[in-house]
């Protein structure tokens, strides 16, 4: 089925929620999803695969131990939606030039939006890179896809570099209005996000919304 | 322009702490920014043309019709999906299924194929799906009363009882309009671009313009194909007295939240507007003229303007009396002098109810179309543009801003249960908002971050015991739960009329204040709320129909015509 964009960030919203992230999280991981839909990358795919794959971990098993030097996980594995917010939250720093270096990490695709304000600050390009994959991001959002797509897509790497890119010249985004979404990817979504929502029952039905007097004269 | 109209840099704005206040914010009335009148004057200044190239509909008022509005680039289409709707079935809930009527904002002229697409979709609303060739998605059901009367009155040959009209004031009410991507929809994004959609809700607010049209020629048509001899069309007075209701419960309320930067600059417009006004040394006579005439007919809406609610009932009492004290104030020479209007308005701060001092600011705006019009254009954002936490901010800083912006919330006593008393959560039918009973229901867990006063709080408390470094990004990733609300924090340092600067949660809340401001930005009249968390309302009443907009004023209507003479009011 064919989905806005809107219907992608406030899907992948409210999954993220959904699996136990924090409100503030969950709204980047939404704009996240619809981030690299835009760009034609599987977002809504990889958040999918992400939360399933993250199922019962708690936020202090994902999130970087420190971020001086090589960002690492106590679980082993870094949240790309964890680290990729904190990557955000010092986006002076990318654009004052300094690098960051991310040790193992699952679906490093999902750092690129976060890495996108790395570029709007720096008002120049940067780049993303892990094993086999390269991404170049603009400040206007333009971006450079090098590797395959088993590359790009992976679901786990071992390390990520960002640093201020060399090049500047980067293609605009393709601007895609919304996309397919396959039925699997968005079940999944749903399935999580359906657990931020309260079972109805006849007095929330009957009060909640607050249906008072007759509402069909 | 003339020059002596630049703003002065000194006019007062209002501040956040008086502004957005929800009893004040629930107090708003419609003004010259309203999007209902921001629509029709851009579509009366571009000479837009109107016609309906379809309308197939039985004599048991079943069918399909379609009206095409055509702008200097594009042409827009409603399609409208007519029914019979069993009675048992009409419900203006979210959770109905089925409705009297169910509509379409198509980008362009449909074929008949479009046509038979969207025949599969739209009348099934959020069970449909649509495409991005469609901009919104809505739905209306017929006042019941008044709908058969015309349609018996007209089918009779005669007119219709004007008291029954004004009574209602519509022949059917929305009770959902959905845009921005909603079912498959365009995002908005992809149609903010187009000059005709930059300020906000434009598309939904053509498509309820075009609604209306549809309405009056419905009931016409099952008039006449019921008496094909007799029937009568009704008398173009009458006719403009038809507006399109529209009722809505708690979904609109949680938006305002939602969008804090829109919000603010919804907002921002209105005061930047009024403090023009109030900057000016004087008022013409021309000018002064114009704000008496439309206090008159200001006098005559409230008049108009029946609740059964007890709430309403008190406000719409304070009002009138306010409304006459503001004709006695100023029918002597008060407007004559320097800075009358600021003279003016700080007589209402010390004279007039809210609800008075609101629909005062409103009719300052009335004589200043040159001055205050072209703020509409600066109604909409980009959001994007403030969604970036700055991690760099130190947390001494993000601590100040929560003392300023939440200066509110940290005086309540959040132990006690008042304070604490709701939840805002979304149920599983229809992802409805709906605001419940803390110590009474289970649903905590499902908690929407619709309570800034409350988590700034929270996040306020955190920081105090902070001992790590001294930068947003450092608590943060220590704090991930305060993420959201320091994101909030930070847009309104930037934007202060981002945050409502009241508890939201509270026992005391009355979620029908944050439906009024949103529905009075769009152009409403006539709230009249069904509960504390349930409003109708009326939708461009009065306003020229799409075929008459090439003649006369586009934006004349937004308050009654005088339909009593003047003297009479006087002689009260």
């Amino acid at each position: 089925m064919t989905f806005s964009l809107n219907e992608i960030e406030a899907t992948g919203k409210r999954a993220a929620r959904g699996a136990g992230l924090d409100w503030g999280i969950a709204e980047e991981a939404g704009k996240a999803a619809r981030w690299l839909t835009a760009h034609g990358l599987p977002g809504p795919e990889l958040l999918a695969e992400l939360l399933t794959r993250n199922e019962g971990e708690s936020y202090d098993e994902l999130a970087p131990i420190s971020v001086d030097g090589v960002w690492q996980a106590k679980s082993g594995w870094l949240c790309p939606l964890i680290a990729g917010a904190a990557l955000s939250d010092r986006a002076a720093q990318v654009a004052a030039g300094c690098e960051f270096e991310f040790g193992p990490i699952a679906y490093p695709l999902l750092l690129a939006p976060y890495a996108a304000c790395g570029a709007c600050s720096r008002g120049a390009a940067i780049e993303l890179s892990w094993p086999g994959a390269a991404l170049t991001i603009s400040p206007d959002d333009g971006l450079v896809v090098e590797g395959d797509m088993a590359a790009v897509a992976a679901r786990t790497v071992s390390s990520v570099h960002c640093r201020p890119a060399a090049e500047n010249t980067v293609t605009p985004p393709a601007g895609e209005p919304g996309r397919a979404v396959d039925a699997e990817t968005w079940s999944r979504l749903s399935a999580f996000a359906h657990r931020t929502f309260a079972p109805a029952t006849e007095a929330s039905r009957a009060f909640g919304a607050g249906a008072g007097l007759v509402d069909s004269d | 322009m003339d020059a002596i109209r630049k703003p002065t840099p000194t006019a007062p704005l209002r501040s956040p702490e008086t502004v957005m206040r929800l009893a004040r914010l629930g107090s708003f009335h419609q003004c010259r920014l309203s999007f209902m009148r921001i629509l029709l004057r851009r579509m009366k200044r571009e000479n837009w043309t109107f016609d309906r190239p379809v309308f197939d509909i039985d004599a048991k008022g079943v069918g399909v019709a379609v009206y095409s509005a055509h702008g200097p680039d594009r042409t827009y289409s409603l399609v409208a999906f007519a029914h019979d709707l069993p009675p048992e079935q009409r419900s203006d809930r979210v959770i109905a299924h089925a409705w009297d009527s169910t509509f379409t904002l198509f980008d362009g002229v449909p074929t008949s194929d479009d046509i038979e697409r969207l025949s599969w979709n739209v009348p099934k609303q959020e069970a449909g799906r649509v495409t991005n060739c469609e901009i919104s998605v809505s739905r209306a059901n017929r006042s019941v009363r008044l709908f058969k009367h015309v349609v018996d009155s007209l089918a009779a040959g005669r007119q219709p009882d004007p008291e029954q009209i004004e009574a209602v004031g519509y022949l059917m009410r929305t009770t959902a309009v959905y845009g921005s991507g909603k079912l498959g929809a365009a995002d908005r994004e992809a149609i903010a671009g187009r000059p005709e959609f930059a300020a906000p809700f434009q598309p939904e607010m053509l498509s309820v313009f075009l609604t209306r049209a549809y309405t009056l020629d419905l009931v016409e048509h099952l008039a006449r194909t019921r008496a094909p001899e007799t029937a009568a069309t009704i008398a173009p007075d009458l006719r403009h007295r038809f507006g399109v209701g529209n009722s809505t419960g708690l979904g609109l309320a949680p938006f305002i939240v939602n969008h804090p930067a829109l919000f603010n600059n919804w907002i921002a417009a209105r005061e930047e507007a009024l403090a023009r006004v109030r900057a000016l040394p004087r008022a013409s006579n021309e000018e002064a003229a114009t704000f008496r005439t439309m206090l008159a007919r200001a006098r005559q809406n409230a008049e108009e303007w029946r609740s059964e609610h007890s709430l309403q009932i008190q406000k719409l009492i304070m009002l009138k009396a306010d409304l006459s004290h503001l004709e006695t104030h100023t029918t002597a020479d008060l407007l004559e002098g320097e800075a009358p209007w600021d003279r003016l308005y700080r007589w209402a701060e010390a004279n007039l109810s809210i609800e008075g001092q609101e629909q005062l600011v409103s009719l300052m705006l009335e004589p200043y179309g040159e001055l205050v019009d072209d703020l509409a254009g600066s109604m909409s954002a980009n959001e994007a543009d403030s969604f970036r936490i700055d991690g760099a901010m130190s947390l001494a800083r993000l601590k100040e801003i929560v003392e300023e912006v939440y200066d509110f919330a940290l005086k309540i006593d959040w132990a006690s249960p008042d304070p604490n008393a709701r939840v805002w959560y979304v149920s599983e039918e229809k992802l409805e908002p709906r605001l419940g009973e803390r110590y009474d229901e289970p649903i905590e867990p499902y908690e929407q971050p619709l309570q800034p006063g409350r988590d700034a709080v929270r996040m306020h408390a955190d920081i105090s015991a902070w001992e790590g470094e001294n930068t947003v990004a450092a608590f943060l990733l220590r704090h991930p739960q305060h993420r959201h609300i320091a994101r909030r924090a930070q847009i309104t340092a930037r934007l202060p009329y981002a945050e409502i600067r009241d508890n939201t949660i509270s026992a005391a809340l009355l979620p029908i204040d944050l439906l009024r401001v949103k529905l009075a930005f769009f152009g409403a009249t006539h709230f009249d709320p069904r509960s504390d968390r349930w409003v109708r309302i009326n939708m461009f009443q009065d306003a020229p129909f799409p075929h008459e907009l090439s003649e006369g004023d586009a934006d004349d209507w937004s308050y009654p015509p005088w339909r009593r003479r003047a003297d009479d009011f006087f002689a009260e």
